[in-house]
């Protein structure tokens, strides 16, 4: 039955031609350095599912915010696990992408014909940083308050736009529920669609053009 | 790049592949490792260091020193040290929007900028150089970034020392690194010493900075976490800023004993009059602005007074716990452990809780009370108009336990000195005793200086 099953996909899905191009493809000799691409996409998928555990409890208002997350820490089964790798693997995703840029850059794997990767690298680069100035301010505790204060001040001092730029991130001339409101909205939809979109290409590109290899004297 | 170097370039890659490994399972397989690696490093982060806690966001203490994810911190410490320079320190735009527009543009467009083939790491050390700086750079910034730039006695030493690491340095190398490679032609082994050297100053300096860096004050804020802690520590701040006025149950309804507002009329606030109609956000929204027309005076920071939104947030939970029957109050450990038989209390363990919810709200500076304190065992012992007879060692008759036992002291003259305390309920009688046995037995400060004192439990047969 199991066969049967299997073949009835196989015709229709084409398990042979997955793992021809997907899995069965030559690569150089790869190291221990360029598996931090890989760990940078496994902590935006664990990411993404702790996140979306933790938006089950989360109220993005200011009266509720910062309860909320007290309960997700103290009454939620398990809440301080889930919060505790969120808030741990966005300090070391910001880590991690930032290693693997500079391993690439080091390497000179953004040369020909990796240029467009690259771009797309620094896209990806900025997001997850723009992840983490969003997601500061959610748990709305004094440091993150004050972090988004100074944070969206430095945004304002920029000569032409600041001024628009600051109102449109908070969402007045205040910090204020509008803020937390809108960073909300970014941190899980906005930043995130992006991010998953650039993966896509980036991952598009790496196997297009396969992994570089280490460089050696005559390269 | 012409197509010659191109078809050279894939040709190279080829034979590399054609040597290499399988995606599947060699590539992969250490892929999945180091997630499986990382993913046991969060779960043992989470579970052994976890989150700090931290108050409530609080918009009226401005007082509070912000500061953002660890890894924005370099960039702070940048801001702060360009903010040094002379003259061009002042055009702030420059440092917060032009330097890191153009570094990330810089970034972005290396492919384009470094246009060669080459790949190994002798044939392009100018641009290797500069990011070696650029990263130690900013890693050294990161680790000062807690180290002020103005020593607390005026010194500008520390700052100067930072701006030389941060600013001075990286920029004489880069400017060096620049003349070496394009006007001196020099040889890469130079250019990598000038690297190294470079980055060993600005790791002296910053090292220099940190013998310097003075000790770090930065202090743990006490945040209650469970129900029990907000609503003990509600109560707490409700004895020392409400208490005066509304009575340590709530149910004061004609003010007695305050300056100012003698006979004032008020709603009893443990009334369902007032727990019923007002919610929660309203009840924060009277404490922080008072009630100026009947006497209350603003209590949140916004409007002068002392109290975090936070710490309002506690008192209007401690109010719903404990007196609106629509909640249920958990249980709640008690103020002081009961005394045994001929048991002493000591200021630590008995008296320090009890004056904390039951005196100090008027007994602390700045309110009327004949300058008697009683915010800590000192205060207690020797301040006041009548430091001399409020406590005696081993007199009944000290002035303090006569008044919580409801006589007034009166002068020779028959005028009424000191009133009975605390003015409008009496204490408990258990508390009552608390007092005389601390008193009449040397009023002991430590629980050790109590347990001396105290009979030996073997005497004191169980009940």
């Amino acid at each position: 039955m199991w066969n049967n099953i299997y073949n009835w996909l196989d015709e229709r899905v084409g398990f042979n031609d997955l793992y021809a191009n997907l899995l069965d493809r030559p690569e150089p000799k790869t190291s221990w350095w360029n598996t931090l691409g890989s760990a940078s996409m496994f902590l935006f998928v664990l990411q993404g599912l702790t996140g979306i555990f933790l938006t089950v409890y989360y109220t993005p208002s200011p009266d509720h915010a910062y309860d909320s997350v007290q309960y997700i820490m103290e009454g939620v089964a398990f809440g301080w696990l889930i919060r505790g790798i969120h808030h741990w693997g966005a300090t070391l995703m910001v880590l991690v992408v930032f290693i693997h840029m500079l391993r690439v850059f080091f390497t000179a794997s953004f040369k020909y014909p990796r240029e467009l990767t690259w771009l797309i690298g620094i896209g990806l680069l900025l997001t997850t940083l723009g992840m983490g100035f969003t997601g500061y301010l959610l748990p709305w505790n004094q440091k993150a308050f004050w972090a988004t204060t100074v944070g969206t001040q430095i945004a304002g001092t920029v000569p032409f736009i600041g001024e628009f730029t600051l109102k449109a991130l908070r969402g007045g001339p205040d910090l204020s529920a509008l803020t937390l409101q809108r960073f909300f909205s970014a941190h899980i939809w906005m930043i995130p669609g992006i991010l998953a979109a650039l993966i896509g290409v980036h991952l598009f590109l790496i196997m297009k053009h396969g992994e570089s290899h280490w460089p050696k004297k005559d390269d | 790049m012409n197509d010659e170097t191109k078809k050279q370039i894939n040709e190279k890659y080829e034979r590399e592949v054609s040597k290499g490994e399988k995606f599947w399972p060699d590539t992969i397989y250490r892929d999945l490792v180091m997630s499986l690696g990382i993913f046991l490093l969060l779960i043992l982060l989470a579970t052994f260091i976890g989150i700090p806690a931290e108050p409530k966001a609080d918009p009226s203490d401005t007082s509070y020193v912000p500061r953002p994810e660890w890894y924005f911190l370099f960039l702070f410490k940048f801001l702060a040290l360009y903010g040094q320079i002379p003259v061009l320190g002042k055009i702030e735009w420059i440092a917060t929007a032009l330097i890191p527009g153009v570094a990330v543009g810089i970034l972005a467009l290396i492919p384009f900028i470094e246009k060669n083939s080459h790949r190994y790491y002798g044939k392009r050390i100018l641009s290797i150089s500069i990011m070696t700086i650029m990263v130690v750079g900013i890693v050294l910034l990161t680790m000062v970034s807690e180290v002020p730039t103005v020593a607390e006695d005026g010194s500008k030493l520390i700052g100067i020392l930072q701006t030389i690491m941060g600013i001075a340095i990286p920029l004489a190398a880069y400017i060096l690194l620049f003349l070496m490679s394009f006007v001196f032609k020099s040889s890469t082994r130079t250019m990598i010493w000038t690297t190294v050297i470079s980055a060993l100053a600005m790791i002296a300096f910053t090292g220099a900075t940190l013998a310097l860096a003075p000790e770090s004050t930065h202090e743990e804020a006490e945040v209650a976490t469970t129900l029990v802690d907000q609503i003990l520590a509600g109560q707490d701040l409700y004895s020392v800023h409400c208490a005066e006025c509304h009575g340590d149950d709530g149910s004061v309804a004609v003010i007695q004993g305050v300056e100012g507002l003698e006979g004032e009329k008020i709603t009893p606030i443990n009334s369902r009059d007032v727990l019923y109609t007002i919610t929660d956000s309203a009840m924060g929204e009277v404490i922080a602005y008072g009630r100026p027309n009947a006497g209350m005076p603003p209590f949140g920071k916004t409007y002068g007074g002392e109290l975090t939104k936070g710490e309002m947030d506690y008192i209007t939970i401690f109010m719903r716990y404990m007196w609106d029957d629509r909640f249920e109050a958990p249980v709640i450990p008690e103020l002081f452990p009961p005394l045994a038989d001929g048991e002493v209390p000591s200021y630590d363990v008995h008296l320090q809780p009890i004056v904390k919810r039951y005196c100090i709200s008027c007994h602390r500076a700045g309110k009327e009370n004949n300058n008697y304190l009683m915010t800590s065992y000192d205060e207690i012992l020797k301040t006041g108009d009548n430091a001399a007879n409020n406590i005696i060692p081993g007199d009944a008759n000290s002035y303090l336990l006569q008044v919580i036992q409801r006589h007034e002291i009166t002068d020779a003259n028959g005028e009424v000195i000191i009133g009975v305390m605390p003015p409008s309920n009496a204490l408990k009688p258990n508390i009552m005793d608390v007092f005389t046995r601390w008193i009449m037995n040397g009023m002991p400060q430590t629980a050790e200086e109590a347990a001396k004192i105290s009979p030996p439990p073997a005497a004191t047969p169980a009940p």
